[in-house]
């Protein structure tokens, strides 16, 4: 579909609105949680000390810490930390499902996703990882400009209701991150889940749920639709499909969570009225976790 | 008042039996599905309901929906309020009687629409019909009722009632064949000969009787009682309490008639007559025409006045000022006593009571008076003046009027006098004789005991018989008078006192000068008083109490007038008589209004019926607004309706309507936050900046005040000229700038009452740098413009010893940012005189309402909320110190405006004295 010019125009430049926007949002909620624990690891490539060892057969002179060694009577040998960068790819939704909101106080379910997945890019560039897209429009590079370009990239949204995960461009033994609402069908899900572990990938899948999704808070006679409005459901009496509903989300949480036990991933459900920084903190940590 | 509700299709109501099938109805259908927005909905694919029955349409809409069909059914039902009986019509013509006086007048026009109404309805069905005025009785002639009615407008209310003999000639007048059917409009008023003429009417046909339910009022003519004019007012109905308001109405100073007073009053719930008085400066009174009951507009709601509310002035001339004791024989004694009640006496010199130009002038047996005195004299009788003279020994004794006529006497008088009946003589005392029917006096009551013992004697000139009023037994004159100018000189040719005759010992002597106009009478109700005389009408009432010319109606006997009922020959009015005037009121003092109590038989209807009012619009109306609300209902319910912006823009609305009393809750608490402490005030020039330096600048000031003197000031405020109140502010500060607008013609009345009050303005043209004072510079120029409508008293520079220099400080300059300029001050007054050896000349009085100067005060004061000064001062310690002597001229300034001269009192002179090391 061809657009015109000026509505092109306007279009890309609603865009470029939102991108800084996310930008310097993901930026100050990268920074807060940099503050805490994990302190500043900026360290230039290998230049980490890490232990000093004895000098052992097979080790090349040039390897000797002369410094060291001149104190004692024996050679020791400086090692560096291994400090092989990895690549992390993210996968964040960009179905229409995810542009939801249940009140005009939360987030889209679409808003939280970006900015958690780009300030998550953000602490990881800044630790020196490569940090990627999955779909192959990204590749994992390093540095400050990645950031850029993945704020960019992420402000692209799709028209169909629903996606699944996109597992094209997936380097092997990387870590990715999937972050979805997971309401689609689950066996694309699945299928790329297995894919990716058969190629030595490990990750986590990130579930962002609105409350009103986790709670089914209506009554009356409701006719549902999806965002998109491919997909509709009348009810006469909705309160009365509450507990069916909640048990089949129920279900749906507990599906995801065994598949990633299965395959070694780690699975997290987000709420978008809860605050992003402790998604972000958990998100963190299960990627030093996945990573080491 | 509700009244009954009939409908039109009574048996639409039917259907609202169908409205229980409906209530069903409706509760079977289940309301329209909302569309949600879910994502979830993956989840929720392929649940089924539980059961097929879907929530139920809440009970209030089914409640909303009947109602609004129920409305529907009874607007098209046709309700009507108050509808009109439609009784069977009665036979013959119709003939309609109306009472016609001035009772009917005040709702007249009510009454002619009931007429109106009766005729059309008379017209519709053919029938002949005739309109007869009681008051006006004549012979019906019974004509087309479309046709009456264009006569109708020519009908008005006689300013009279119906009596028994116009009743009588009325119901003789009627004819005697055939139904005639009658309605009454009747004003509600017992009179006799009602009853009879009710039974004639309803020998003839079908009798209704309209009666207007309200009381009548009427008010009777005013007297004039222990110095307050008195009057009754009168009703007909009693049982709820009634305003009124009763108006006293004549001519003001310059002639044109107005009100000039109201008194409020009301009637208990069981009173039907109060009498009440109210009192007038006599000036006043006298001026006093008519009363008038406001907004009711009949005769009876009208009282003219006459004579009775105006008192005369009279002037008591007396030679014999030394006589003291010898009261009973003072020739003014019986005068005094005999005109006290009546009239307001001036006694003194002549020369002292003729500027206050009496009506009378009584000259108790004076005969020469000097030769200014009588040229006054002659003057002021020629204007119009009564002058009355009485013989004397001193009379009898000189030469006045003995050759020529004297102007001042009516006649020219015999030597010596006559004694008769003395002890020296052989006859006896005279009596009076009687008065002639051309004489004032006429109709009079001469007692048998007045007889006179000596009078002066006039001499018989041809002009004698003319002049003479009243003679004694054997003709010889007792009381001449003539005519001088438009004015009048009478003689009584005996003395004011018992010594020659019993006349003023008898009530005759009060009559006659009550004749001669030199008293009014309080009471002028008396028939016989009046009687052989005539008088002419000079204004008449109208049925509807309006005033109207009287000059074209006969003159009436004067016994009539009082006696007679009113009627077309005696209507009520003003009649005048020579210089004297009776009013003839529709109420007399002792008439009381009461109501008609029909007998049981009669048909009473009461005219003020509610008009018939379709209801069918009103009822469709609400169920279109019933169903406007389901429709709001029905949309909130399926979720398109957004309450939240609704809500939104209530609270738009809401805050609308809250900011006016916000407005006003806010200026309250200033008021109190002003008069709770002492709060300096700087005037709003609406430049900002300007405004914020003055604000510092008295913030700077009242921190100053703080911290050395008692005086703790609050915050500042700026005022609003226009719209703020100043009197909580002792001190304003008003810089000047070019661009201000100039305050309105109300906001310098609010400054000038200020100024007045004591309030004191710093006026400051902030341009100390560049100009002298009254230099033309801007601010200058600005300043004589703002100032020109203030009351500003001549100002000079401020003098050496002002208190301005010592009030707190000693000062001897007032520097603010510049400190070149003269500051200006109220002048002192011109004899205020240095005291050898005092410093100080003695200024004790007055606080100057206004201090002019330029030297930028605010900005030296102006401090920030740290107490650091905002603008610079000066250069170094020179500046520093320059701004220390303009806080100094701050607190001098306030404390001068706070305790005014307090410091130039003398007692503090031998401290200041010391102080100043003298």
């Amino acid at each position: 579909m061809s657009q015109s010019l000026p509505s092109l125009k306007q279009t890309a430049e609603q865009e470029a609105s939102r991108f800084p926007h996310l930008l310097a949002r993901a930026n100050h909620l990268a920074g807060s949680v940099l503050m805490g624990e994990h302190g500043r690891r900026r360290a230039g490539q290998g230049d980490d000390f890490w232990q000093y060892r004895p000098m052992q057969v097979g080790d090349s002179r040039r390897m000797i810490d002369w410094r060291r060694s001149a104190r004692s009577d024996t050679q020791f040998v400086r090692e560096k930390e291994w400090q092989i960068a990895q690549s992390v790819q993210l996968w964040i939704d960009p179905a229409a499902s995810m542009r939801f909101a249940s009140s005009d106080a939360l987030p889209e379910k679409t808003d939280r996703a970006r900015l958690i997945g780009l300030a998550l890019s953000i602490m990881l560039l800044r630790s020196g990882e490569r940090v990627g897209l999955l779909g192959g429009q990204l590749p994992p590079r390093r540095g400050e400009v990645q950031i850029t370009r993945l704020a960019m990239s992420l402000s692209e949204d799709q028209d169909a209701d629903y996606s699944a995960p996109d597992t094209r461009g997936l380097i092997p033994h990387a870590t990715a991150i999937f972050v979805s609402d997971f309401l689609a069908d689950t066996a694309p899900v699945l299928s790329a889940l297995t894919g990716a572990a058969d190629q030595g990938v490990r990750g986590i899948l990130f579930q962002v749920l609105d409350p009103a999704e986790e709670s089914f808070p209506f009554r009356g006679r409701t006719l549902f639709e999806s965002v998109a409005g491919s997909l509709s459901h009348e009810t006469l009496k909705a309160s009365e499909l509450r507990e069916n509903y909640l048990e089949r989300l129920a279900r749906r949480k507990t599906e995801l969570e065994a598949m990633c036990a299965v395959v070694g991933w780690r699975y997290h459900c987000h709420h978008t009225s809860e605050s992003a920084q402790s998604a972000l903190l958990w998100l963190y940590q299960a990627i030093d976790g996945a990573r080491r | 008042m509700m009244g009954a509700i009939a409908f039109t299709a009574p048996w639409l109501l039917l259907a609202l039996l169908a409205l229980p099938v409906l209530w069903i109805l409706l509760r079977a259908v289940p309301p329209a599905p909302i569309r949600r927005r879910f994502p979830a909905v993956t989840l929720l694919l392929g649940l089924k309901d539980d059961d097929s029955i879907s929530d139920r349409t809440p009970w209030w809409l089914l409640l909303l929906r009947t109602l609004a069909v129920a409305a529907i059914i009874v607007g098209l039902a046709g309700p009507v309020l108050n509808p009109e009986e439609r009784g069977p019509a009665g036979q013959g013509p119709l003939l309609v009687v109306m009472d016609g006086g001035w009772a009917s007048a005040d709702d007249w026009d009510t009454r002619m629409q009931m007429v109106d109404d009766l005729l059309t309805e008379a017209s519709r069905t053919g029938r002949a019909a005739a309109v007869i005025l009681l008051s006006r009785p004549e012979a019906p002639v019974f004509v087309s009722a479309s046709e009456l009615r264009n006569a109708l407008a020519g009908l008005h209310p006689a300013p009279w009632l119906p009596t028994p003999e116009r009743m009588g000639r009325f119901a003789s007048l009627l004819p005697r064949d055939g139904p005639v059917e009658t309605v009454w409009l009747s004003d509600g008023l017992a009179h006799d000969g009602r009853e009879a003429l009710l039974d004639v009417f309803e020998d003839l046909g079908r009798t209704t009787i309209l009666e207007a339910n309200r009381a009548i009022l009427a008010v009777a003519a005013p007297r004039y009682t222990d110095g307050a004019i008195e009057f009754t007012l009168s009703r007909s109905a009693t049982g709820i309490s009634q305003p009124v308001t009763v108006q006293f109405i004549g001519t003001d100073p310059n002639g044109i008639e107005a009100t000039l007073a109201e008194q409020e009053l009301a009637f208990e719930s069981d009173q039907s007559i109060m009498t009440e008085s109210l009192s007038l400066p006599a000036e006043m009174r006298g001026r006093v025409s008519r009363l008038g009951l406001k907004g009711v507009e009949s005769a009876g709601a009208v009282a003219l006045s006459d004579d009775s509310l105006g008192r005369r002035e009279v002037a008591l001339i007396s030679t014999r000022e030394n006589r003291e004791g010898l009261e009973l024989l003072s020739p003014l004694h019986f005068l005094r006593n005999a005109l006290q009640p009546n009239a307001d006496l001036l006694e003194g010199a002549l020369g002292e009571v003729l500027p206050a130009n009496p009506d009378v002038v009584v000259l108790a047996d004076i005969a020469e008076l000097a030769p200014d005195d009588e040229a006054a004299l002659t003057a002021w009788v020629e204007d119009g003046g009564l002058l009355l003279r009485f013989a004397g020994p001193h009379i009898a004794a000189s030469d006045i009027s003995r050759q020529d006529e004297h102007p001042l006497m009516p006649v020219r008088l015999r030597a010596g006098g006559r004694t008769v009946g003395g002890a020296m003589s052989w006859g006896k005392p005279k009596t009076l004789a009687p008065f002639d029917s051309s004489s004032p006096f006429a109709g009079l009551d001469i007692p048998s005991d007045v007889t006179v013992n000596a009078q002066v004697l006039a001499q018989p000139d041809p002009s004698l018989s003319d002049r003479v009023l009243a003679r004694l037994s054997d003709g010889t004159p007792l009381v001449t008078s003539k005519a001088m100018g438009a004015g009048r000189v009478t003689f009584f040719h005996v003395t004011a006192n018992a010594e020659w005759s019993t006349l003023p010992l008898s009530g005759l002597f009060v009559d006659m000068l009550d004749r001669l106009s030199v008293t009014t009478s309080s009471t002028p109700g008396e028939a016989q008083d009046l009687s052989g005389t005539f008088w002419e009408p000079v204004v008449v009432l109208d049925g509807y109490g309006r005033l109207e010319d009287g000059s074209t109606l006969p003159g009436v006997d004067g016994e009539a007038l009082l006696a007679e009922p009113l009627g077309p020959e005696i209507r009520a009015g003003l009649y005048q008589r020579g210089d004297r005037a009776v009013a003839r009121n529709v109420l007399g003092g002792e008439d009381a209004l009461t109501t008609m109590a029909w007998p049981d038989r009669a048909r009473v209807e009461d005219m003020t019926r509610s008009p018939e009012i379709p209801l069918a619009g009103w009822f469709l109306a609400l169920s279109l607004v019933l169903l406007g609300l389901d429709i709001l209902a029905s949309l909130a319910l399926s979720g398109r309706l957004y309450l939240a912006r609704g809500a939104g823009a209530a609270g738009v609305v809401a805050a609308a309507l809250l900011i006016q009393p916000t407005q006003a809750m806010a200026d309250d608490e200033r008021a109190i936050e002003a008069a709770s402490r002492v709060v300096f005030a700087h005037v709003l020039t609406g430049n900002r900046s300007l405004d914020e330096m003055a604000r510092a600048g008295l913030v700077g000031l009242s921190q100053t005040l703080f911290l050395r003197t008692s005086v703790e000031p609050g915050a500042p405020v700026g005022v609003d000229l226009e719209q703020d109140e100043l009197a909580f502010y002792p001190f304003l500060y008003w810089p000047i700038t070019p661009e201000q607008a100039q305050p309105s013609d109300s906001a310098y009345d609010k400054l000038n009452q200020y100024l007045r009050s004591g309030g004191m303005i710093l006026f400051d043209t902030r341009d100390g740098d560049i100009s002298g004072y009254g230099t033309a510079s801007p601010n200058g120029r600005k300043l004589q413009q703002l100032a020109r409508p203030l009351d500003i008293p001549p100002i000079e520079p401020v003098p050496a010893d002002h208190v301005l220099t010592r009030a707190f400080y000693l000062l001897q300059e007032f520097p603010g940012r510049y400190r070149d300029r003269d500051i200006w001050v109220e002048a002192s007054p011109p004899d205020a005189e240095q005291v050898e050896g005092m410093p100080f000349r003695n200024l004790n009085d007055g606080v100057t309402p206004v201090v002019i100067g330029g030297n930028d005060w605010a900005a030296a004061w102006a401090m920030d909320d740290r107490g650091n000064p905002i603008y610079p001062v000066g250069r170094g310690f020179a500046g520093d110190r320059q701004r220390e002597m303009a806080y100094r001229f701050g607190v001098n300034l306030i404390m001068y405006v706070l305790t005014g001269n307090y410091k130039s009192d003398q007692v503090h002179v031998p401290a200041l004295l010391d102080r100043l090391g003298q």
